[in-house]
């Protein structure tokens, strides 16, 4: 009886916790398909708006291909970057915080990535339709936004799957002051993709002449020496292991 | 527990110093000379031009001052060597080692005939296919620049339209005036040569400045020094290639100065002449001239040129008036280097009397008035970059700005365009290492991701 009693009670806790995370998915799940309507629209006009009107006119013999007028780009690209850098600031501050409202803001960092993300891959698709890809991967400033804009998606992509996988323990022990310096890589990649995009559109910044003191002079391409093309696959390699490795160890 | 933190800091070590190493390390291997593909690269990318100019109605004089570590007063000499004489031309590819290659300084001139020229200035004048452009077969005449509509396919150097056409073109001011000063073939008779950009760049009708010293025929010089004269220090090979030619050299020979060549003279080795006698130059190319030789120095050449305003020619000059806007481009050769190893700059718009960014000063008969600052022009190194390339939407993102006619100089800067000449110089090189960066990098942060997402551990799975 006693047993009985006790097993319906854990089934019915199950449940209601089910009930509490889907609960909490909700705002999430709305927001998501906001964004996501938000973002077809804008997808749609920029179609829509075709190369009329201040749009890159590309008349190509022989080649099929189409632009989107970059203003589309510039518009959606807002979205990830107010997103990515608001998830950012979330998570500065609970790395020094423990106060109670650093916690509750906590919870949102992995929607806000993931959402940026999803405006992200959109901006990124409208950007590369601006010019053939013939085109802007013959230009230095382009390759160099095309570059940026890839690492800073992929990168945010991944900081969000590790948010969303850890959720409060990405704050825990050691784990906080790793998510603090990924996130401070992750702030910095997306400052540079943007002002590689001011300086393509003809407006640089004051970071793009900080980057060229700093050693890297935006207007010729960042491409590695073959050698150091070799670290990065060995590096890649080394990561994996370590953290197979690692996850053994729990086990 | 300890392990895993390990890992972890492992990890994050590895991709952090990847960065660092990234950072130190891009944009090495590919750039570098390779003369073979006519590729040189010089130090300095970009420098500074200097211009005043002034007028009063009938001259109108232009004064040029630009930066030169050394000035170079030779281009070309005959050298008796091994009993022999023999023609020793200047390297047409980069600075000359041997400072056989003469200093320049050059100005294009148009009234607003030719489109876009005040827009893209010099670059529309170089069509596919120019001489000492890396992949162009090497050819008996050079092969230079010209404006595109001169061509029935402007991206075709060897679509010349035909001579009725050209004229035609010609007749509504279709060209650009070009004036060049020379330091070695010009200067010392205190002229500049008038020569004008259609359909090949051509010198304007009359006698050249300077003709041959050498002829092919004997492999002997045509003319030497007159020995009764005093034509200044005698000049060697090793002073020549020692970079120490100087004012006291006698490093021209003029025509009044030239007696025919005599074998019998008692040559030594390394004995050198010119390989060219200075002459008057007459007609409509001598229409440039200055009013006293030009002299480099502390470091600088300041050099000044005058010409009557309206020349009589309207098919070779541009005609200036006074209150008339003019567009101007330049280039600055130094360093011994000639083709395209000069410094360029982006159009500049000219006024008499008419605000532009570079104004001629009215100024009394005969006396040209200095007493106005300097304009800087900024001047860079152009590399490889043809009209052909520029207005095609396949290779350059920027070609629907300049089908809208969007000036160069909105876009971009000097040093901007001086870097980007390099970068075509090895185009297709660059391009693939950056694929290849690209996905390695990736590959990189997925990996990162991927080790992050295992080592990270929530608290109760440690515990």
């Amino acid at each position: 009886m006693t047993v009985a009693f006790l097993d319906r009670y854990e089934t019915s806790k199950v449940k209601d916790q089910k009930m509490e995370r889907a609960s909490s998915l909700l705002p999430a799940a709305r927001t998501g398909l906001a964004a996501v309507a938000l973002l077809a629209f804008g997808t749609g006009a920029a179609f829509a708006h075709g190369t009329d009107g201040g749009g890159v006119e590309v008349a190509l013999e022989g080649a099929p291909s189409f632009s989107i007028s970059p203003v589309y780009h510039v518009l959606v690209v807002h979205f990830p970057v107010a997103l990515w850098m608001t998830a950012a600031l979330l998570i500065f501050f609970r790395v020094f915080s423990d106060s109670q409202l650093a916690v509750r803001l906590q919870k949102s960092v992995w929607p806000l990535i993931l959402l940026g993300s999803l405006a992200g891959f959109v901006a990124y698709g409208l950007g590369l339709f601006i010019y053939p890809w013939s085109a802007i991967t013959q230009s230095p400033l382009g390759r160099n936004h095309i570059m940026l804009a890839t690492w800073t998606l992929s990168y945010w992509t991944v900081m969000g799957v590790l948010g969303y996988r850890y959720r409060r323990f990405l704050f825990e022990g050691a784990q906080r002051w790793v998510t603090f310096v990924l996130t401070l890589i992750g702030t910095a990649v997306v400052t540079i993709t943007g002002t590689l995009g001011g300086s393509l559109n003809g407006t640089p910044s004051l970071v793009t002449r900080s980057l060229g003191t700093l050693g890297w002079e935006v207007y010729m391409t960042f491409y590695l020496p073959t050698w150091m093309l070799v670290a990065f696959g060995l590096g890649a390699v080394a990561i994996v292991a370590l953290g197979v490795m690692g996850s053994r160890t729990r086990a | 527990m300890k392990k895993r933190t390990t890992y972890l800091a492992f990890s994050a070590a590895i991709f952090s110093g990847l960065l660092v190493a990234a950072w130190v390390t891009h944009g090495t291997g590919i750039v570098r000379d390779d003369p073979e593909r006519n590729i040189v690269i010089p130090d300095d990318l970009t420098s500074t031009l200097q211009v005043k100019a002034a007028y009063d109605g009938e001259t109108i004089w232009f004064r040029y001052r630009w930066a030169a570590e050394e000035p170079n007063l030779v281009n070309d000499v005959l050298v008796y060597e091994n009993g022999a004489w023999a023609l020793r031309e200047g390297s047409e590819v980069g600075p000359d080692p041997d400072r056989l290659v003469e200093d320049r300084v050059a100005m294009m001139v148009d009234d607003g005939s030719v489109p876009l020229f005040s827009r893209y200035g010099g670059y529309i004048t170089i069509g596919d296919g120019l001489t000492s452009f890396s992949g162009v077969p090497e050819t008996e005449e050079e092969r230079s620049k010209y404006l595109p509509e001169t061509r029935t396919d402007p991206d075709d150097i060897d679509t010349v339209r035909p001579e009725n056409e050209l004229r035609r073109l010609r007749e509504a001011g279709y060209f650009l005036d070009l004036w060049d000063w020379r330091s070695a073939r010009t200067n010392p008779l205190a002229q500049a040569e008038d020569t004008s950009v259609g359909a090949a760049r051509e010198p304007d009708a009359g006698a050249a400045p300077f003709i041959s010293n050498f002829d092919e025929n004997t492999g002997l010089p045509r003319f030497m020094f007159d020995p009764a004269l005093d034509t200044g220090n005698p000049l060697s090979i090793d002073i020549v290639t020692a970079g120490e030619a100087g004012f006291d050299n006698a490093y021209f020979l003029a025509e009044s100065a030239a007696v025919p060549f005599d074998p019998a003279t008692d040559w030594q080795e390394g004995d050198t002449l010119p390989a060219r006698v200075l002459r008057e130059s007459a007609g409509s190319r001598g229409d440039i001239s200055m009013p006293a030789a030009a002299r480099w120095r502390n470091g600088f050449w300041d050099v000044t040129l005058q010409r009557a305003m309206d020349t009589g020619d309207p098919l070779e000059d541009k005609i200036f008036r006074d209150g008339g806007s003019y567009d101007l481009a330049f280039a600055v050769f130094r360093d011994s280097a000639t083709m395209r190893w000069h410094y360029v700059s982006l159009p500049v718009s000219f006024g008499l009397d008419q605000p532009a960014q570079f104004v001629a000063r009215e100024s009394e008969p005969g006396q040209p008035d200095w007493t106005g600052p300097w304009t800087e022009v900024p001047v860079f190194y152009p590399g490889q970059v043809t009209w052909d390339r520029l207005t095609d939407p396949r290779r350059h993102p920027g070609a629907d700005r300049i089908a809208a006619r969007v000036p160069a100089a909105y876009q971009h800067n000097e040093r901007q365009l001086a870097l980007y000449g390099i970068e075509m110089e090895f185009a297709e090189e660059i391009r693939r290492q950056w694929l290849w960066t690209l996905g390695m990098s990736l590959l990189l942060i997925v990996a990162l991701g991927t080790g992050m997402v295992l080592l990270f551990r929530r608290t109760e799975e440690t515990t």
